[in-house]
């Protein structure tokens, strides 16, 4: 999103998100921020290791802003 | 008993004069010397050591009361102990001044990792803040008041910061780093506050 602005990846003090098998991004953004449908902004954060919000793999760091 | 003859007291005054004409010069000179010498540490000493200097200055006015009263003998007699008064004071503010700059030196230390930290903190929780609040639920364990008092809490921080910054640009980095690490302790608070410090 145009608006998003979540720190920068080296920041030691965003939270982070171990992948864990039957994830999907929608479950982790209800886990961290309560809403599904903000799955686009752990998305946003990780793009340099996301292409496609559908596909995460288990034993991915994801980036939690 | 015979008196003494006018000339023989003439004399004798004479002699008690010339003593004191004698001893004028030196004093006025010991004074001017004790008091050039507290000038020169006044502005270390009104930091390091006030209650100390105000003790010597109430020497000095006694000293140079005596020194307009012409009571010269008195003031030499004074100028030894106003002079140590003088030195232990310059010593005091000297160990004073490189104690402070020995604290500054270790607090500029502790201020370099810190003036990137805390700013990260922050901007963490800000982006963490912005995103909850276009949240139509919270997660589990968070309040809406938790986010409400995150929210405010971040201006303060943000202005608590500037200070510490603008402390540490001034070369303070004592008062920066107690600044600075009041910002860290309540950013830490903030965060467990959000859920962001679990995994």
């Amino acid at each position: 999103m145009a608006d998003d602005k979540s720190p920068p990846a080296d920041n030691p003090y965003t939270q982070t998100h171990l992948v864990q098998s039957g994830d999907t991004l929608s479950k982790i953004a209800e886990k961290y921020y309560g809403d599904a449908s903000l799955y686009t902004k752990v998305f946003q954060a990780n793009r340099d290791v996301l292409s496609d919000p559908n596909k995460i793999r288990p034993g991915q760091k994801l980036r939690i802003p | 008993m015979k008196k003494p003859s006018f000339w023989v007291m003439a004399a004798l005054t004479a002699v008690v004069i010339a003593g004191c004409q004698n001893q004028r010069a030196p004093a006025e000179q010991g004074v001017a010397a004790a008091e050039s010498s507290l000038t020169t540490i006044r502005d270390a000493a009104m930091h390091y050591a006030p209650d100390q200097l105000q003790a010597v200055d109430a020497q000095l006015a006694s000293v140079k009361d005596g020194l307009a009263k012409g009571d010269y003998k008195g003031v030499l007699a004074a100028l030894p102990a106003l002079n140590t008064a003088i030195g232990n004071l310059r010593d005091t503010a000297t160990a004073k001044q490189q104690e402070a700059d020995a604290a500054n030196d270790k607090a500029k230390d502790a201020w370099t990792p810190m003036s990137t930290d805390v700013p990260k903190m922050v901007d963490a929780i800000q982006s963490r803040v912005d995103i909850l609040s276009k949240s139509h639920h919270l997660p589990k364990g968070v309040t809406k008041d938790s986010l409400a008092a995150a929210k405010s809490s971040l201006d303060s921080m943000k202005s608590a910061w500037s200070d510490a910054a603008s402390a540490a640009t001034a070369g303070n980095f004592s008062s920066a780093v107690s600044k600075g690490q009041a910002v860290r302790d309540q950013a830490s608070q903030i965060m467990q506050s959000l859920g962001m410090t679990s995994g």
